[in-house]
């Protein structure tokens, strides 16, 4: 019943992680998904669908994008490309796409994820009855809160338990307008803003052709927490692998699937949890912090 | 001669009773108000469901509407009591909500019918089909997201059929509306509850590498500059044809917690500029005097969004601010003695004789004059009127009416 989903930064990786026993990869191109480590070509995401169906392993594509009027004609055919190709699901943002696979008979299963804006079981029940056949949680939502969406909701809802949380999008390009002021020129190395009150803090920060993404300044990590989301009856679990890269990613899936496993079982332990963990946290990229985010957070300190 | 008949809805906000009352008089078709749950505006002026009634009954003698902004992001045991809510503010006679979370359209559509629906900027409506979803969904109209272009709105007017609302004057958020969650991360504070810490607008550092002790900053120009992400305020008023020929169905004015000097001047000039543009659209010309007006209630540089190309560094408040001519409001007109030629006066911050002062009121009209004789309530001379809403006598030069407004410059 636990489903672990995963990104992918290459068709090998793609591949390792459906061989480790990643339930459903979460894949994507760079005009319809959003923040995905890599972009996809349509050749690959084929390559892909077929290796994990052989595996009877699950793909869903990232449709996620904020549609504007030329990319709201584009995706038409694009979905019609991922039908042909039989991927599993996709996700969707935008209502525009719900519209439109109503009216192009396009029968893709659809996840609702507009990131920030699903909180509640009702919201997820809304999209529900009209067709979706999950949803993407939030990342601000105290586990208190998971708790009771857990119980009322009509469909599975997924949460990461594992990678960066987009907090901010913007529609502006918001590092190449900084630098056109100051007269320089966008460093290629991966950037970081700090809060005037916190020079600790490190929120990672880019730009593509969607605008601009700020970061949590630590990334999360739910392992120790896993066995209450089971019990909320939350169990579609994301790990994303946007800002932890190459083998190291593909190691820490592994270890959420040693977990699921032990969880699906009995072998769910102090101490094995403890030592998952610890060995998480040593796996994660040195230059970022881990935290549990919002999930240990009394839901009345944020209001 | 061509004459535009549809005209657009001039929609201002207003915070307070007060404000509604100053909005419809000086030209709003409709105002929106907040009620005192579900709204994005914890710490703004909301309205009992009394000063809700007291609104509506106002506004129906203007043919004003009145609009409610639910358009918080419910979390669990947040829409507790919406659908009571709901019918109350249908019972009241408010014409429309504003919402954008799904929860509560559907407590508002299936316990409240007969309420209008607005879908809000919020949600980040950006194409037809999303719009076209809305319309299937019932709602009456959809608030654009800001980051839609003209040449977009013209596309989405032409293959949509449900109202179409767009921001014209005001501040933004720099981020999608409702995609922003730094203020719940840096803060504590939930930005789409009500609580939004404005955190876009702080200064940051900016550096290539995470940790203090290994990273340089890159940081750049000279002096060094800050990173920030702090929009300008948005100006349409050099666009007024655009928008009306576009067929935009309401022309959105920002800011409920704004002063009733800003609410007054804002829909005075857009009111001014409408009319101007829909009785003779082939011959209308642009005032410079309305961008004028609009500079004295500016808090920001302004811009026009997205409507024409992606805002760059010019649209950001980077560097050294370019002075805004300040105007402080310093009193409302409550009564005018044509006899006397002396109108009396709630003052609203200090002004003293020898002031150079200016009227305004509704219809865009303008006196300017020194300050010459004051009296206190009892008509004693007095030289400065210190005391907040006390009333005070002013000889003025020429008619004024109650509702009309007196600024000075800083």
């Amino acid at each position: 019943m636990i489903e672990l989903i995963t990104t992918a930064e290459s068709v090998d990786q793609a591949k390792l992680l459906v061989s480790a026993g990643v339930d459903t990869l979460y894949i994507g191109e760079e005009q319809f998904g959003l923040r995905l480590p890599i972009a996809f070509s349509q050749d690959e995401l084929q390559e892909i669908t077929a290796f994990a169906h052989a595996h009877q392993k699950r793909v869903c594509v990232a449709v996620n994008a904020l549609m504007h009027n030329d990319m709201i004609e584009k995706v038409v055919p694009y979905l019609a490309f991922l039908q042909t190709v039989g991927v599993d699901s996709i996700t969707v943002g935008d209502p525009g796409v719900i519209h439109l696979m109503k009216k192009h008979d396009i029968t893709i299963p659809y996840v609702y994820d507009a990131q920030t804006l699903v909180t509640s079981a009702r919201q997820v029940n809304f999209w529900a009855k009209r067709g979706a056949v999950g949803a993407v949680l939030a990342r601000e939502i105290p586990f208190e809160e998971l708790k009771a969406i857990g119980s009322q909701v009509t469909v599975p809802v997924e949460v990461l338990v594992y990678g960066a949380t987009c907090i901010h999008h913007s529609k502006r390009p918001l590092l190449e307008n900084y630098f056109n002021f100051t007269k320089e020129t966008v460093p290629s190395e991966d950037l970081y803003i700090s809060e005037p009150k916190k020079p600790d803090t490190h929120y990672s920060i880019f730009e593509d052709s969607h605008g601009t993404h700020v970061f949590a300044t630590n990334d999360l990590n739910l392992l120790p927490h896993l066995a209450s989301l089971v019990e909320a009856g939350i169990t579609q679990w994301k790990l994303d692998g946007i800002f932890t890269r190459g083998n190291n990613f593909v190691e820490i899936v592994r270890l959420f699937i040693e977990a699921k496993r032990a969880l699906a079982g009995d072998g769910w332990t102090t101490a094995l949890q403890e030592s998952l963990n610890e060995r998480v946290i040593a796996l994660h990229p040195k230059e970022r912090t881990l935290d549990t985010g919002f999930f240990l957070k009394d839901p009345n300190n944020v209001k | 001669m061509r004459k535009i008949t549809q005209k657009p809805e001039v929609l201002a906000p207003a915070g307070t009773l007060e404000k509604l009352k100053t909005a419809i008089i000086y030209g709003a078709d409709a105002v929106f108000i907040g009620g005192n749950q579900y709204g994005l505006r914890s710490r703004a002026g909301n309205f009992t469901y009394d000063e809700m009634r007291e609104g509506v009954e106002f506004a129906k003698k203007y043919n004003a509407k009145v609009y409610v902004a639910a358009n918080m992001v419910t979390h669990e045991g947040d829409t507790e009591g919406a659908g009571e809510f709901f019918q109350t503010l249908r019972d009241i006679g408010i014409s429309a909500v504003i919402v954008s979370d799904p929860a509560l359209i559907e407590i508002c559509a299936t316990e409240a019918p007969g309420l209008p629906i607005h879908l809000s900027t919020q949600a980040s409506a950006t194409n037809y089909e999303t719009l076209n979803f809305w319309h299937t969904e019932g709602l009456e109209r959809v608030v654009l997201a800001r980051e839609v272009s003209m040449e977009e709105i013209k596309e989405i007017r032409q293959k949509t059929d449900v109202e179409i609302e767009a921001f014209i004057h005001g501040a933004m958020c720099i981020s999608y509306s409702g995609r922003c969650t730094l203020s719940n991360h840096m803060a504590d504070r939930d930005a789409n509850r009500g609580g939004c810490s404005q955190s876009c607008r702080w200064k940051y550092g900016l550096f290539e590498m995470p940790f203090p002790d290994e990273r340089n900053s890159v940081l750049g120009g000279d002096p060094e500059e800050d990173f920030s992400m702090s929009a300008v305020d948005m100006s349409m008023i050099r666009h007024i044809p655009d928008l009306v020929e576009n067929g935009i169905d309401s022309l959105k004015i920002e800011g409920r917690m704004k002063s009733i000097h800003y609410v007054s001047t804002v829909s005075n000039v857009y009111r001014q500029a409408i009319d101007a543009y829909c009785n003779d659209p082939d011959n209308y010309e642009f005032k410079q005097e309305w961008e004028d007006e609009l500079w004295k209630v500016a808090q920001r540089e302004l811009s026009v969004g997205f409507y024409y190309g992606t805002p760059t560094e010019d649209e950001q408040l980077f560097g050294k601010r370019r002075k805004i001519p300040a105007y402080a409001f310093i009193g409302q007109v409550l009564a005018y003695d044509e006899e006397t030629g002396i109108a009396t006066i709630q003052q609203r911050n200090l002004f003293s004789i020898g002031d150079e002062i200016e009227f305004y009121g509704p219809g865009f009209t303008h006196l300017h004059q020194t300050v010459e004789a004051l009296w206190d309530e009892d008509g004693n001379p007095i030289d400065r009127a210190p005391n907040a809403m006390m009333t005070v006598k002013m000889k003025v030069d020429a008619p004024v009416k109650p509702f009309d407004m007196m600024r000075k410059r800083k």
